[in-house]
């Protein structure tokens, strides 16, 4: 592990990387450490390729055909895009929440449990880690009492944090969340955002948002993609108060989006 | 009284809400009249399915017995028991092998081929729809009973039922694979699961009341074929079948007995065999509504 200038520890270091569409870049040569215990968000107007950066964190951009990716990306030194690295295994070590819920049509517990079921763990570690990665969600109280109830029966908002739960229960160190309040209304988004508060405090959490407010409310860092290119990135009240590139002053104030 | 288009200097609110223009009386009257002309349409459509249905009733019933049903004396000629055991046993293997390459086929074209191979698949398996079964009997001839020497028996009959099966199989076990939702997917693998992992414990529950409707309907289908079967077996007297021996088809029976002279028994035995046809038919239809409407309801509110 690498100990930068703060003291922090970085779990994931983003090298030069660019990822091209047949000719288009949508991202170039983008550079960014992740450090343990933050929260970073990466925002920037639709387009900018703020969704493809951080589906590259664990290789899920490779679901998509006809992409080509350059640079590297280190976990915890270990480059993930090393051609012996299996992407079963980066995606079992990073989580990732998506931006509408996705339970899968079984129980609140079988949902929460399906990472583990994946490599076919014990079930009495499987009921211990649901229980923990529920309660870090936020939503055990919620449903403690009824764990085999279908999880298509909870309300968008609980969907959305047993997702959380379900990206939590393999222990990752890393978690990716691709816009996950977008489909939310104001309450059940308060209730997530008050989870991803408590979660960075174990984890590296990586949010993408077009919401400048949420950013505002919850990171530590914002990262402003443009085109493709990182254009600044630095501690949220700093960003957000004196940004340094003018294409960032434009966006946080609203001009484009 | 203004019309709608003249509306801008005289718009109060009756000119507003009560628009009396020609056009919209007459688009109006237009919906009474279609509102009566489609159901009227729909009667005329079913008039020739119900005369059928009761002609088919009314030369099945006067000579249906109980023993025209069960028999399964060789010696008995006018008795459906073999015949209906025996489509039983035919349905039977040619649906587990139809289902067995139509579900690899079509989980393999939707999940793991590239783009451009599975539109040739697709294309192929189009192709086999659209192919009269009567081409499909002489290929199975040709093929089975010829070249591969089965002879006139069980196996190549149900094995050319089978290929004509697989591809309604094959269609829509590709199509429920391939409609389950992008981020269920992704969910899915960005969970860490192994490609057989999601086609197993995401996606099959998921696709599993489609795939059972493609089941169901490829079943109803072949049950009533008659092309495939009467070039690839012959009709026996004998109940069970060996895998070499030749079987009957209740289609078949209809085939053998429908240019019998009015009023014979035989002619009654194709009515007969024909009314059963029809009865499991139905019962399929609505046997598969019922059991996946009830798998479908545990699926409602998924990715909304």
């Amino acid at each position: 592990m690498i100990a930068d200038e703060n003291g922090g520890t970085v779990v994931v270091s983003v090298q030069h990387l660019t990822v091209r569409a047949k000719q288009k870049k949508i991202l170039d040569d983008v550079s960014l450490d992740f450090e343990s215990s933050s929260l970073t968000a990466v925002v920037g107007p639709s387009g900018c390729g703020k969704t493809t950066f951080v589906r590259s964190l664990n290789r899920m951009v490779e679901l998509t055909p006809g992409l080509t990716i350059d640079g590297a990306i280190l976990y915890l030194g270990q480059n993930i895009y090393d051609p012996h690295v299996n992407p079963v295994m980066v995606r079992r070590r990073i989580g990732m929440v998506f931006q509408r819920p996705t339970v899968f049509p079984t129980s609140i517990f079988e949902n929460a449990a399906f990472g583990l079921r994946l490599v076919g763990e014990e079930i009495s570690v499987i009921e211990k880690n649901v229980e923990e990665a529920l309660r870090r969600s936020g939503l055990w109280e919620e449903v403690k009492d009824d764990l085999d109830r279908p999880a298509l029966s909870l309300s968008g908002g609980q969907q959305q944090r047993l997702c959380i739960a379900r990206a939590l229960v393999t222990q990752p160190r890393v978690l990716l969340m691709d816009e996950p309040t977008s489909a939310l209304d104001p309450a059940a988004t308060q209730r997530v955002e008050a989870t991803m508060q408590r979660l960075k405090e174990d984890y590296v959490v990586v949010l993408v948002t077009h919401n400048v407010s949420q950013a505002a409310r919850v990171s530590d860092r914002i990262a402003v993609l443009h085109q493709g290119h990182l254009i600044e990135v630095g501690p949220t009240a700093e960003v957000l108060e004196r940004p340094r590139n003018p294409l960032t002053a434009e966006f946080i104030t609203g001009r484009f989006s | 009284m203004a019309s709608a288009t003249a509306g801008l200097g005289t718009d109060t609110a009756q000119d507003l809400l009560f628009d009396r223009s020609f056009r919209t009386r007459w688009r109006l009257g237009f919906d009474k009249v279609i509102g009566w002309v489609l159901p009227l349409l729909f009667l005329v459509a079913i008039i020739p399915i119900l005369d059928l249905v009761y002609y088919i009733a009314s030369q099945a019933l006067p000579t249906l017995t109980w023993t025209v049903l069960t028999s399964t004396n060789p010696y008995d000629p006018d008795a459906l028991g073999v015949p209906i055991l025996s489509t039983a046993a035919i349905m039977l293997f040619a649906t587990s092998l139809a289902v067995l390459l139509g579900l690899f086929g079509g989980v393999a074209t939707a999940e793991f081929l590239p783009e451009r191979a599975a539109g040739w698949v697709r294309m192929t398996a189009n192709m086999l729809v659209g192919t009269p079964s009567v081409v499909l009997g002489y290929f199975g001839y040709f093929l089975l009973v010829i070249t591969f020497g089965w002879g006139l028996s069980f196996v190549a009959g149900s094995v050319t039922l089978a290929f004509f099966m697989t591809p309604y199989v094959f269609r829509i076990a590709d199509l429920a694979y391939s409609s389950i939702p992008r981020p269920i997917r992704e969910a899915a693998y960005g969970s860490g699961a192994r490609p057989y992992q999601y086609v197993l414990r995401v996606a099959a529950p998921i696709a599993f009341p489609q795939i059972l409707n493609g089941v169901f309907l490829a079943l109803a289908i072949g049950v009533g074929e008659t092309a495939p079967i009467v070039l690839t077996t012959t009709q026996s007297v004998i109940f069970p079948p060996t895998i070499y021996s030749p079987v009957t088809f209740l289609t078949g029976t209809i085939w053998e007995n429908f240019s019998q002279p009015a009023g014979s028994p035989s002619l009654a035995l194709a009515f007969q065999a024909a009314l059963i046809l029809l009865v499991v038919v139905v019962a399929l239809n609505i046997l598969v509504r019922v059991i996946s409407a009830r798998y479908q309801k545990r699926l409602e509110g998924l990715y909304q």
